[in-house]
């Protein structure tokens, strides 16, 4: 339809690195991860001892860790935010600490853990008034999510979305990871050969999309297109990937002819790239049966800042448009000895992002996947 | 079925479960003692044409998602199998996502001492895992989604599964509604089942 491209024409965001894509983008640039100790609750029994988390935050305090994240962030751009905008907000947790500190503590309503208060209190902070959703598809929550706002701009039904992402490091999800043996002892080292598994990772971030019409109507800066997206599913194992990476493959292939592309218009993949054996094999599997013989750069920031879980794939895309801007494929933390099925696709150092798409992919529990294309 | 839902043409199948009854469409009704017998009979009716694995094992979320859906795909004559893989999505809605699931995991894991949490227990405190549950046993490879919306949830879920079909984004959707009393699943597609 005419005027309806789904342009994203605000972000920000708030993680490990501290707030706003700045401190996130030198750091990775920098090498320099943002996984560290937790302190926010023992960890001696786990897995592993680290994470990133966002420093300052009071876990089990007033408000939940979340709202702690987005409070700030959404109050700073409440006046990039139209009125009336729908809201779509995507998590996998949400509020987990509330349910956390009354099984703990006895105090608090574990009722108030429901996805739907936080929505509310999202709804709130920003002061919209349209239709509101939450979308929680496991660890590509966010991603899907922004998918799902892009084919309501790009059907004519919204013209405007907010989609808001959230996910926090906690006890209950740590002790989770953990007892499916899914963390690494030290740091993620996404598709390196002595991967040993994931580090959890928390943040929040936001993108505004708007129909193209509209965006040129107020006068936006546009940051970029979502120009392709799709989710499909594994239909295989609750907790593993499709061995053969089928699942994500049909995502790709139908997110790419969603934007009226070829794999040959794309300059970079923003890998989930978690560091587990599994899932970075799946993904070496999808890409090369995509993309064949012409490898595509390829990097994951999870060794940077962990795995952000259902705020993933949001804050992956607003370090994929900075990487369009920028005309840099940013290297991936972590990396030391190159899986061989990853070789010639990844790397350690920065590259120059040669073309003006760059795919993104997000896999979660239960074996969903979830594509974007985006464009500059 | 033939469409109950006047605003949503797409509607080719319907299926239900309550605690003790459940239906196909407008005219199959079965009677039963608890999900595990409804299981049983659908199994033994041929409605199920193959066991569910790790059935027993499953969240209450899980079976009830599993046993709506059987009795839509049934109602709308869609056949399925693991093996064979179909591009149907699967949406969900309910009103409080996993609370169960969640206080279920983490009391566990506190009375045993707040040293290990049990994995089998872990993997339903996502929303999304019932629907997950779901497409691996009936190979279904569309897109998989909780959907919460704070306004007519019921209403904006079908509705959504609609334009998605109409947009191409799947071929087929599978609807699923939990409520109090009720679990229903609705097959969506925009081609003749039958």
């Amino acid at each position: 339809m005419p005027g309806m491209r789904p342009l994203i024409v605000a972000y920000d965001l708030i993680t490990a690195y501290g707030e706003g894509i700045l401190p996130c983008w030198e750091g990775i640039l920098a090498d320099r991860s943002s996984i560290g100790k937790v302190e926010r609750f023992p960890t001696q029994s786990f897995q592993s001892a680290n994470a990133a988390t966002v420093a300052g935050l009071n876990y089990l305090g007033k408000d939940s860790l979340a709202i702690q994240m987005l409070a700030p962030l959404l109050k700073s751009n409440k006046a990039l935010i139209p009125d009336d905008a729908g809201l779509v907000l995507a998590t996998t947790t949400g509020e987990i600490d509330i349910l956390e500190k009354q099984v703990l503590e006895g105090a608090g309503d574990v009722a108030q853990s429901k996805l739907k208060f936080l929505l509310e209190k999202v709804k709130a902070l920003t002061g919209i008034t349209g239709e509101s959703i939450v979308i929680s598809s496991a660890c590509a929550s966010s991603s899907a999510a922004i998918g799902f706002a892009a084919g309501l701009i790009r059907s004519g039904k919204r013209d405007c979305l907010l989609v808001v992402a959230v996910d926090a490091v906690t006890e209950f999800v740590f002790s989770g990871f953990s007892s499916l043996m899914a963390l690494d002892r030290d740091k993620a080292k996404p598709f390196d050969k002595n991967r040993t598994g994931l580090s959890l990772g928390e943040g929040a971030g936001f993108v505004l999309l708007m129909s193209e019409k509209r965006a040129k109507k107020e006068a936006r800066k546009v940051m970029g297109e979502v120009a392709g997206w799709a989710v499909a599913g594994d239909a295989n194992h609750m907790t593993g990937p499709s061995r053969d990476g089928s699942g994500l493959r049909l995502a790709i292939q139908k997110a790419i002819k969603k934007a009226g592309m070829s794999g040959d218009d794309i300059g970079g993949i923003s890998s989930h790239g978690t560091g587990t054996v599994y899932n970075d094999s799946m993904e070496m599997k999808a890409y090369k049966s995509i993309f064949e013989d012409k490898p595509i750069p390829l990097y994951s920031i999870k060794g940077a800042l962990g795995h952000t879980m259902g705020a993933a794939g949001l804050i992956e895309t607003i370090i994929a448009l900075k990487a369009l801007q920028e005309k840099i494929i940013p290297q991936t933390v972590g990396l030391k000895d190159i899986d061989p099925e990853a070789e010639g696709w990844v790397s350690s150092g920065k590259r120059k992002l040669e073309k003006s798409a760059i795919l993104l992919n997000n896999a979660g529990f239960g074996g969903v996947n979830a594509a974007l294309v985006l464009r500059q | 079925m033939r469409n109950n839902n006047p605003n949503i043409s797409l509607v080719k199948g319907c299926g239900w479960v309550k605690e003790k009854e459940c239906g196909a469409g407008k005219d199959r009704k079965w009677q039963y003692a608890d999900p595990h017998g409804l299981y049983a009979q659908l199994l033994k009716d041929s409605i199920l044409p193959y066991p569910i694995e790790n059935f027993g094992r499953f969240n209450q979320d899980s079976r009830l998602t599993c046993l709506s859906i059987a009795l839509a795909l049934y109602d709308a004559g869609v056949a399925y199998s693991k093996g064979n893989k179909q591009d149907i999505g699967i949406l969900g809605t309910s009103p409080d996502g996993a609370l169960n699931a969640n206080l279920a995991y983490f009391k566990d894991y506190v009375d045993a001492g707040r040293k290990l949490g049990r994995g089998n227990l872990f993997i339903y405190t996502l929303p999304s895992s019932p629907l997950a549950e779901a497409a691996i046993n009936f190979g279904l490879q569309g897109p998989l989604l909780y959907m919460r919306y704070l306004e007519k949830p019921q209403e904006n879920l079908l509705a959504q599964a609609e334009l998605m079909i109409k947009n191409k984004e799947t071929r087929a959707i599978l609807a699923v509604i939990f409520d109090t009393e009720e679990t229903r699943c609705y097959y969506l597609s925009g081609v003749k089942t039958r």
